[in-house]
């Protein structure tokens, strides 16, 4: 026995007397009322490019993804700008074992057309005037077979910075699918209108973003009508979509409201929501009433619109202008207002860095994104200037894994063999711990989308849900008995001591070594006691149980979980 | 309690919570009967904006005229089988407050009943001052307790927690958020529990050999540094710890209370369960979605809104039912609940049947100790009494209401450290108790109170 394998020994045996005899080191917690919290400390060291690259622009690595990333250069930072570069060209990655996996899983509403509103008018169809040939016609389908393609997106995609973007876009611009069946239907479409334009330029996307049904409906514009507004929709383009609330100037008259060296003003006020929500009176929806055909697609209805003049954000907007230009004018004078660069530079510098950003990259993607505000490439250069900045190659530890990401992160590090699809036992029992953990995707009822700061999701339902689910995974198996994490599997033959398979493990769960004292407790708690160099036997049923129960151990280890 | 869990328990458990385990284990109970400091404070927050002025509805006067002009397809009516009930002359709550859906049991108390008993006050044209209709903001300054400010580091029950003088030096549990994520009124707050239920908030999960010792390895992972998440595992930890240990029971509502379907009665239930543990609990939260009708509220007193009251009033009377008993058993002189919300509803109703973003709006205690009737000054509804020429004006802060159930039920007189900025207090008659001189100072944000921190609630 080696000299450090049997301090590691008498270091388990100790913590383990104390703590039977109910002496181990206090933890802090509840017990003393008001106790501040304490500062930040601890925090985890910078790990190597590739680590940081993976859990941050993409869903953690998969085995093999940083040996790939390393071989993109010399230096991290060159691997990154290579990395980058790849990632913002998707059409050029091949994405054959999704495309394998998804053609298994046979989803009947996915990827139907590439065509938004040939796919809007299908799914309509389908699920909401019952006229799919499957015979399939209710609205879950389409909610249930996306969840399941998502999953699948976000663990097997090649094109793993579509995924993050497709996830930070669908909560940027909210959605609460379990609103009503006409959202459960058409959300599918506003997925993808926001991936064929979320490389592209930001007015585009809002303008196809503000005339989806999905939002249409679920912010009620789509009865807003001159005899009688509905500001809901209005509300939310300001405070949430543009602008940001950080911008929001209250209940004020519009004259007060400074501007800036542009005469612009600065921020908005309660009456440009309501000006703004008659610009947009009469966009609506066909869903069958007075000869709109019901077809599910966005539909301008003149006979609602108020035709007479508005004054929004210091524009004024003449009487009687051509159709839907009083809309596409609140719009123009939202994405070109410098207040709606930094609100989202903000937002994307908060969901790819840490959740308070450094403020010196939100200005720099901020300036693009206003520069660059007509240009077709504005959101990929911004998020260029994001992922390029020095910053977020040297930031790690500020934000946690929220469950997708801890899900998501887990299946594609443990190298699942998981093909989610509808109709499977299995698959429902992924979903149903999953959604325990408070992320169940697409249905966060307000429009604000799901908090994206660790104070949200540190806590302790996100925690203990997301520890069961990844201890239930390594669990987790089929009819056959075979486990879609298949541990014992992907362990090589030359790995059999205990500190063999907790280095071997540790390194593909984390892609970087642990604190030593760290690894200590994966190699104690493999070892159980025998000398970690000695070599295990994992056709025995026990060791091999708690060769998996390691695995979970890890998964649910403080180190899995920084961003 | 298997014996698997009480191995875990005994392995994994911190020394705190095994010191408590030992009193359990004696069966001496938690708290001292007859202290000053074994009140309860659940914070109900209805989120969206409920339409308070559909709740609590103008039945006389003028108003009652330019309420039904504003609204002349979602007025509650006061006649027919929709009426609504008197609380007084001037006001009558939704007749919902005071039905139950077919098919179940006959309630031994509805929430019109507890307020006919005097167990419930209502607090008209309260809010905040601030000019805001946005529903994030509006939600995080009240969370926050500090109207016009974001950034403030911790909510007003943290602060609460922090500031009174009358807590022991430890307490099991003493604040619980129910629900999926820890309501903004508790950020800041290390000792709060989070959970949806106790029967889930457990580790009994993976190869049932090895949970004890991975119990083990993980409380040593996360004990090893004070990192903010290393910080938040082991609290988790310790909370499951407790959790494991005193749910063993299958539970079953007292007095008859039946609590409605869905999450906002199951989670009053799970918050009754934990009350009943006597775990020392101080404040708990609890949200209830879905009041931002724009679209469709419903008719006459009728629809979408009637049956959301029905779902918020079945499940106030259940849990207050179910918290009923004699002496020791009786939570409810324990119990304060306070129902609030973001903001009022627009008096014009909108052309889809339903109301936009407003101003000022009701709140409401339920307490054993309730005062009851109805409070506040009422602003009226004419043109030139509405806020923004549009909304009901606030008459009555919203932290007055709180402060005084600090006041009187939580004997914390420190207002000016739960609420600061806030000044001119005096109580309403909300709730029974020992009226304390108001302490204004220090101020809160010269002492490093407020942070950089923009996190969003």
């Amino acid at each position: 026995m080696s000299g450090s394998a049997q301090s590691a020994r008498s270091a388990w045996s100790r913590r383990n007397l104390l703590q039977i005899g109910g002496f181990s080191t206090p933890a802090h917690a509840m017990r003393r009322p008001g106790a501040p919290q304490a500062a930040s400390k601890g925090l985890p060291d910078l790990p190597t490019g590739g680590v940081v690259a993976l859990n941050r622009m993409a869903f953690g690595p998969r085995p093999g993804d940083i040996a790939a990333f390393n071989a993109l250069g010399a230096t991290d930072s060159a691997r990154l700008a290579a990395y980058v570069a790849q990632q913002l060209a998707p059409d050029s990655i091949p994405d054959t074992e999704l495309e394998q996996r998804l053609n298994d899983a046979a989803f009947e509403s996915v990827g139907v057309s590439n065509n938004p509103d040939i796919y809007l008018a299908t799914l309509w169809d389908w699920y909401i005037n019952d006229n799919n040939p499957t015979g399939n016609t209710d609205s879950s389908r389409p909610r249930d077979e996306l969840t399941r393609a998502t999953f699948l997106r976000a663990m097997y995609s090649e094109r793993q910075l579509t995924e993050v973007l497709t996830d930070f876009w669908l909560n940027h611009f909210n959605v609460y699918i379990n609103h009503s069946s006409f959202v459960r239907t058409t959300y599918p479409h506003l997925d993808l209108i926001i991936r064929q334009n979320q490389l592209g330029n930001f007015r585009t996307l809002l303008e196809a973003v503000t005339q989806s049904t999905a939002m249409l409906y679920y912010l009620d514009n789509y009865t807003s009508s001159n005899a009688g507004p509905n500001e809901n929709f209005s509300r939310e383009l300001f405070e949430l979509h543009t602008l940001g609330s950080e911008n929001y100037l209250g209940v004020m008259p519009q004259s007060d409201v400074p501007t800036d060296g542009e005469g612009r003003p600065i921020g908005y006020v309660d009456a440009d929501v309501f000006e703004s929500t008659r610009c947009f009176t009469g966009w609506s929806f066909s869903f069958g009433i007075d000869g709109d055909g019901d077809t599910g697609l966005f539909y301008y209805r003149p006979e609602w619109h108020d035709r007479f003049q508005k004054n929004v954000l210091g524009e004024f907007i003449p009487n009687d202008q051509v159709a839907l230009k009083d809309g596409r004018d609140v719009l123009d004078a939202l994405a070109s207002h410098p207040g709606t660069g930094r609100h989202i530079a903000r937002k994307l510098c908060r969901r790819l860095i840490a959740d308070v950003p450094p403020q010196n990259v939100v200005d720099a993607a901020a300036a693009v994104f206003t520069d660059q505000w007509q240009a077709s490439d504005q959101l990929k250069q911004v998020i260029e200037t994001i992922l390029l900045s020095p910053e977020f190659l040297g930031t790690w530890g500020e934000k946690v894994k929220r469950p997708f990401e801890v899900a998501a992160s887990a299946l594609r590090a443990a190298g699942a063999d998981f093909t989610l699809r509808m109709n499977d036992s299995d698959t429902n029992s992924f979903l149903w711990r999953y959604d325990d953990t408070g992320q169940e995707l697409f249905n966060w009822p307000a429009p604000n989308g799901f908090p994206d700061v660790r104070g949200a999701w540190a806590r302790m339902t996100p925690r203990v849900m997301s520890w069961r689910l990844c201890n239930w995974l390594i669990d987790f198996d089929d009819d056959n008995g075979n486990f879609y994490l298949d541990v014992i599997g992907q362990t090589p033959g030359s790995v059999r001591s205990a500190n063999e398979l907790a280095d071997f493990w540790i390194n593909r769960i984390l892609g970087r070594p642990m604190s030593p004292q760290d690894r200590d407790e994966i190699v104690d708690f493999m070892a159980q006691g025998i000398n970690p160099d000695f070599d295990l036997n994992l056709q025995d049923e026990d060791t091999s149980t708690r060769l998996r129960a390691m695995v979970g151990l890890l998964l649910m280890a403080p180190d899995f979980l920084w961003r | 309690m298997t014996d698997t869990t009480r191995r875990g328990f005994i392995t994994g458990c911190s020394a705190a919570v095994a010191a408590y385990a030992g009193t359990r284990f004696n069966t001496v109970a938690f708290g001292d009967p007859g202290s000053d400091n074994e009140d309860i404070l659940v914070v109900v927050f209805l989120r969206g904006g409920i339409d308070g002025l559909n709740l609590v509805v103008p039945i006389a006067g003028a108003d009652r005229g330019h309420y039904v002009d504003a609204r002349p397809d979602i007025a509650v009516p006061v006649n027919g089988s929709n009426a609504a009930l008197g609380l007084n002359s001037q006001f009558g709550f939704h007749s919902a407050t005071d039905t139950w859906p077919n098919g179940t049991p006959t309630p031994p108390a509805t929430l019109y009943d507890l307020y006919q008993d005097g167990r419930l006050s209502v607090i008209v044209a309260a809010g905040m001052h601030e000019d805001n209709r946005s529903h994030f903001d509006s939600m995080a300054f009240m969370e926050l307790g500090t109207p016009g400010s974001l950034t403030t580091a911790d909510g007003w029950l943290t602060r609460h927690l922090a500031s009174a003088s009358n807590l022991p030096p430890e307490i099991v549990m003493p604040a619980l958020a129910v629900g999926n994520l820890q309501q903004a009124s508790l950020r800041g707050s290390t000792e709060a529990v989070n959970m949806t239920s106790p029967d889930s908030f457990s580790l009994n999960i993976g190869p049932y050999q090895w949970r004890d010792a991975q119990r083990v390895a993980l409380r040593n992972l996360y004990g090893k540094t004070s990192s903010w998440l290393h910080q938040a595992g082991s609290e988790t930890l310790d909370a499951v710890d407790i959790i494991e240990l005193n749910s063993d029971d299958d539970y079953s509502p007292a007095n008859g209370a039946v609590y409605p379907g869905g999450s906002f009665g199951n989670h009053l239930q799970t918050l009754a369960r934990m009350i009943k543990l006597d775990l020392g609990l101080q404040v708990a939260t609890i949200d209830f979605g879905g009041w931002d009708t724009h679209n469709g509220q419903g008719d006459d007193g009728g629809g979408y809104f009637s049956a959301h009251v029905q779902e918020l009033a079945r499940g106030l009377a259940a849990f207050y039912t179910d918290l009923d008993g004699n002496g020791a058993q009786d939570y409810t002189r324990r119990l304060t609940l306070v129902v609030e919300s973001e903001f009022g509803r627009r008096l014009v109703q909108n052309a889809d049947r339903g109301t936009d973003h407003g101003h000022g709006n009701v709140m409401m205690v339920l307490s054993g100790n309730a005062l009851g009737g109805v409070h506040g000054s009422w602003p009226g509804l004419a043109n030139g009494q509405l806020f923004d020429g549009a909304d009901l004006e606030v008459t009555t802060d919203y932290r007055r209401v709180l402060s005084e159930i600090l006041i009187r039920r939580m004997c914390n007189n420190n207002l000016g450290e739960v609420f600061p900025g806030y000044g001119g207090y005096s109580p309403l008659g909300i709730v029974a108790g020992n009226d304390l001189p108001p302490i204004y100072g220090p101020d809160i944000f010269s002492n490093g109170f407020e942070s950089g921190d923009t996190s969003a609630w």
